[in-house]
């Protein structure tokens, strides 16, 4: 990808909207557009076309899931389009329905952690290139909703943690950092994760965290 | 009335001799009017009715005390609370179609799921024992009513029809004996005369048969509406019930604004300043100053401090109002289940959408079941069920942890739990708890549908 990525922010509360703002032009990203309902967001993307559209999911008028179904919405329009959803709470089902048409350029996070800068940036990069940012509560919940308990008993405590981690979208090398360990080894863990799932293996990160999912799912 | 020279003159007022025209008048017209056919039609049927009601109780009462040792006997007079409900319905629609009497229908009959709750319903449903007392008394209302209008009606159709039958007397019934008895008209006697006689009563009956009906039908009227109607009491019941949900409704509504409020403004307010903090303190990381030392610590601090403060509140504003009711209770409850420690399977069958206020408490009783199952059960899995039964959600939690449960003992563990029965028996909802030692431990929730 070449230049500044190109970010629009639809968030309904305006020292949110205006101190993320200030967050993302800090670290060199272009601002297209800062709006704050879905409305303004659709139009907004149809005109600038953005990288990746950082939405929040209680927007008006209803203060429910507006952001969600727009977030769907722009995704069948822009399949390129990044959307990171943002929210102060986990729902289970927003976070099925977000991916039921797959893990790329999908990124759904409590909105706690825009206090983590430099990971917040590095989420809205992930998702930005096709990859994905989930919330380690999104991936709790999905691990908990699974109905594979047997399966995921299976894995060591370790092997859990790397699960954990590869299903928020992380990169072996971040995974290894994270957990303070070689990148071999986690490389290992993948491996013997997805041996014991019986799941092929695959290079792409998303990719891996949509077989993950899946697997949860089924 | 004056007396004037030799001639006596009778004056009668004109208001008085208007009303004797109307009263006669109205004698005269009255068995042709609609209201009067109306009136002895629902004297008939009232009475074929009242006959098969009366037959109804009599055996299924006298069933249900024979069988009163068993089980089987409280069902049976349980049945005849409910027919006799059936019944009542049959004199009340009645009632209003023939003398347009303006009857209420009582509240309709609502039961817990399952026989037992319908049991219990149906022995205390005060709309059905009054509706048995109704079918009693209307049955000895009938017999009078058959015995004084209804004959009065016969005897003058067959005073009147006399001529025209091979009969050499009318057919003698009821209250006619009083006028062919005592020799007012000598039913041994024959020809011309006997049978003008034999057809001025007819014609006396006739006239007269409208206003005995009316009378008995009056004796009805007030017992219709006291044992047929919804009953001072059971309105004051209703209207109090309708003032409690309104209740229990705003107080949802006005949860549901605070945690609003707290999400558009102090919620966003900390999350913005959490943000700022942490570009405070990545900004302090890449200066190499060591005068900066304490700062970074304090703004470190701040950060962290900033972070703990929107977790605790989330959980707050959570406990106020959980947002994901705002879309039904599936959304809520699964994220619910995920969320829970033990692995929790979930399964919903609802056809209509509850009041946000029992969405509400369906909420709270089983994210404080699963909390009491993860922290004391010592179980392996637990399973949540939610279905419809009529007008009744039923919630039912299990866990195959240790059991010996008791809801003394996890309202005092756990503070929410015994809040939550209060809650639940604010709207007439009901918990129970089965917990044998060794478990399973079930929790069952009856929550009516709308408050």
């Amino acid at each position: 990808m070449t230049g500044p990525l190109r970010v629009a922010i639809a968030e309904d509360s305006a020292v949110l909207r205006d101190g993320l703002v200030q967050l993302l032009a800090d670290r060199g990203f272009v601002i297209t557009d800062a709006v704050s309902d879905p409305d303004a967001l659709r139009a907004s993307v149809e005109r600038e076309r953005p990288d990746v559209a950082v939405v929040d999911i209680r927007m008006p008028p209803t203060f429910t899931d507006e952001g969600l179904r727009a977030a769907i919405d722009l995704r069948h329009r822009h399949p390129g389009l990044g959307i990171l959803l943002f929210s102060q709470y986990i729902e289970t089902r927003y976070a099925a329905e977000l991916l039921a048409d797959g893990a790329a350029g999908i990124g759904y996070l409590l909105k706690d952690r825009v206090a983590d800068v430099s990971d917040f940036v590095d989420a809205l990069r992930r998702v930005a290139s096709g990859g994905t940012a989930l919330d380690p509560e999104v991936v709790t919940q999905l691990l908990g909703a699974s109905r594979r308990t047997d399966s995921i008993s299976v894995l060591s405590a370790r092997e859990r943690e790397v699960l954990s981690l590869m299903a928020e979208g992380r990169s072996n090398a971040a995974i290894a950092s994270e957990l303070v360990v070689s990148e071999g080894a986690v490389e290992k863990h993948v491996a013997n994760i997805f041996t014991k799932f019986d799941l092929p293996v695959t290079q792409s990160d998303h990719r891996r965290v949509l077989a993950v999912l899946r697997f949860l799912e089924s | 009335m004056f007396v004037s020279g030799s001639k006596m003159v009778i004056v009668v007022p004109e208001d008085l001799q208007a009303r004797v025209r109307e009263v006669a008048r109205t004698i005269l017209r009255a068995p042709f009017t609609r209201r009067t056919w109306s009136e002895l039609l629902f004297l008939i049927v009232g009475a074929a009715l009242a006959a098969v009601g009366l037959a109804f109780v009599g055996i299924t009462v006298a069933a249900g005390v024979a069988l009163a040792v068993t089980f089987i006997g409280l069902a049976v007079v349980g049945l005849a609370v409910r027919g006799a409900r059936g019944f009542g319905g049959l004199h009340r629609n009645l009632a209003r179609g023939l003398l347009n009497e303006q009857i209420e229908d009582p509240a309709p009959f609502v039961h817990r799921p399952g026989f037992l709750g319908w049991l219990q319903a149906v022995l205390r449903d005060r709309v059905g024992w009054r509706a048995m007392a109704y079918l009693v008394v209307k049955a000895l209302l009938a017999l009078v009513g058959i015995m004084t209008a209804l004959s009065i009606w016969i005897d003058a159709f067959s005073c009147l029809t006399f001529p025209f039958s091979n009969h050499s007397q009318p057919a003698e019934f009821g209250v006619a004996r009083i006028f062919f008895r005592p020799g007012f008209v000598s039913i041994q006697s024959s020809g011309f005369l006997h049978g003008l006689a034999i057809e001025a009563t007819g014609v006396i009956l006739f006239f007269v048969a409208p206003w005995a009906t009316r009378v008995v039908i009056l004796l009805d009227r007030p017992l219709l509406r006291a044992l047929l109607g919804p009953g001072a009491m059971a309105e004051r019941v209703r209207s109090l019930e309708h003032a409690r949900a309104q209740t229990v409704d705003a107080s949802v509504a006005t949860l549901r604004r605070i945690e609003r409020d707290l999400h558009d403004g102090t919620q966003a307010q900390l999350v913005a300043l959490a943000m700022r903090l942490g570009m405070a303190k990545e900004k302090l990381a890449t200066l190499d100053d060591p005068d900066l030392a304490p700062v970074r610590d304090l703004v470190d601090d701040a950060h962290r401090g900033a972070k703990e403060a929107i977790v605790e509140l989330r959980d707050l504003a959570r406990g106020i109002h959980p947002p994901a009711l705002d879309l039904g209770l599936e959304g809520a409850l699964s994220t619910l289940a995920s969320r829970s420690t033990i692995p929790t399977e979930l399964t919903l069958s609802l056809r209509d959408r509850p009041t946000p206020a029992i969405e509400t408490i369906a909420y709270f009783c089983v994210a404080e079941l699963l909390a009491n199952v993860a922290q004391h059960a010592n179980a392996s899995r637990a399973s949540v069920s939610c279905a419809q039964h009529g007008a009744w959600l039923r919630l039912v939690v299990r866990d195959d942890g240790m059991g010996g449960a008791q809801l003394s003992q996890l309202g005092s563990t756990s503070s929410g739990l015994s809040g939550l029965t209060d809650r639940v028996h604010a709207v007439d909802g009901r918990l129970d708890i089965v917990s044998p030692l060794r478990g399973p431990t079930v929790v069952t929730v009856d929550l009516p549908l709308h408050a």
